[in-house]
């Protein structure tokens, strides 16, 4: 199989892969794919690029490697991230929505499974009718995952977040009023949530737009989650100091 | 080439040799995001893209000498005096396209 039918099978089957080319130096125009499986196709790059195929295929991102004597591009190959939403009521086809926007893997559960339904949630890709952590178990969130908590109720929302917290989610967010927030953050703590693992909860989720609709609402919290997984803090471009775009070297 | 590899192995099965630019690094603001390919068959097909547009004729006109020679070139494009008004970003940044045959 030539590399490049090797790359268009990787992409259907979304599973990660690193692939480098060496663009200047020694060797230019050699390339080699790594995969997490420990496959490889081709060869020729310096082992001092491969060997950082670990940290690159968990950072996710295409980046420029400068080894000695070569340049080497390392394209990154994987899934989309997903977004995993518990509760499934307005605000969760809303967000189903603009995780398709993105191109991005959108992911529904509820316990009630009359809520869960694909006429409420068209937008979703999966719907998972189970309690929180039978779900979480189920889908396995990584560190490409972001889970947002919907269901204002606290049967669902506090397993779920106990549950996402354990989790190398790389967003866990939480709607409700501030009062709400506080009330369950003594019940967290209570329930043995380490304070530290506390702090990686976004509640109210979403950034501050003034958000009123369900839409709006799913439009706030998408902008935190993209934030978030850009390490920005997201605010006016025109007063931010750094690059526009996420740093990618 | 992630977003078009599919589109370069549909070239590649009906016999057609194929190259590709890949945006490979960017200094300063960039249309594109590295990663980002423009390919182009030996027939003169296209797809994809590297920049807003702004750079895209000169990468063809490689690409085409890549196809005939087969010696990958790494290009470097950004906004100097004599190309303002030629092949240039007009967003004021760098952006460096490696071109090469794809086996």
């Amino acid at each position: 199989m030539s590399l490049v039918a090797r790359l268009a099978a990787l992409r259907a089957s979304q599973d990660r892969g690193v692939l480098f080319t060496v663009i200047e130096g020694d060797g230019v125009g050699a390339k080699l794919l790594v995969l997490e499986s420990g496959e490889q196709v081709g060869g020729g790059v310096p082992a001092e690029a491969a060997d950082q195929f670990h940290e690159l295929v968990r950072r996710g991102r295409n980046r420029l490697l400068a080894v000695e004597g070569a340049r080497v591009f390392a394209e990154w190959y994987g899934p989309p991230p997903r977004v995993f939403v518990y509760g499934a009521v307005d605000t969760a086809e809303a967000l189903c929505r603009g995780v398709k926007l993105l191109g991005w893997t959108a992911i529904v559960a509820d316990a009630r499974a009359a809520f869960l339904t694909p006429e409420r949630i068209p937008s979703a890709d999966r719907l998972i009718a189970k309690w929180p952590q039978e779900a979480l178990d189920e889908i396995e969130p990584d560190h490409q995952t972001a889970i947002v908590v919907l269901t204002h109720d606290d049967k669902f929302d506090e397993p779920a977040l106990i549950g996402a917290l354990a989790t190398e989610a790389f967003y866990v967010g939480a709607l409700g009023s501030r009062r709400n927030q506080e009330r369950r953050r003594g019940r967290l703590l209570e329930a043995g949530v380490a304070e530290e693992q506390l702090g990686r909860i976004s509640g109210p989720c979403g950034l501050d737009l003034g958000a009123d609709t369900q839409q709006e609402t799913a439009l706030s919290i998408l902008a935190e989650i993209l934030a978030v997984r850009a390490g920005r803090s997201g605010g006016l471009l025109r007063e931010a100091k750094q690059r526009i775009h996420a740093e990618v070297e | 080439m992630k977003e078009i590899v599919d589109e370069v192995e549909r070239w590649r099965e009906a016999g057609e040799k194929v190259v590709v630019a890949t945006v490979v690094a960017t200094r300063r603001s960039a249309p594109r995001p590295v990663g980002t390919s423009l390919a182009v068959s030996e027939s003169g097909k296209m797809c994809g893209s590297v920049s807003g547009g702004c750079v895209e004729s000169d990468v063809y006109e490689n690409a085409k000498e890549v196809l005939a020679t087969g010696v990958p070139k790494l290009l470097t494009y950004g906004i100097t005096d004599d190309l303002a008004w030629s092949v240039g970003l007009p967003c004021g940044g760098e952006i460096d396209v490696f071109v090469e045959a794809v086996e």
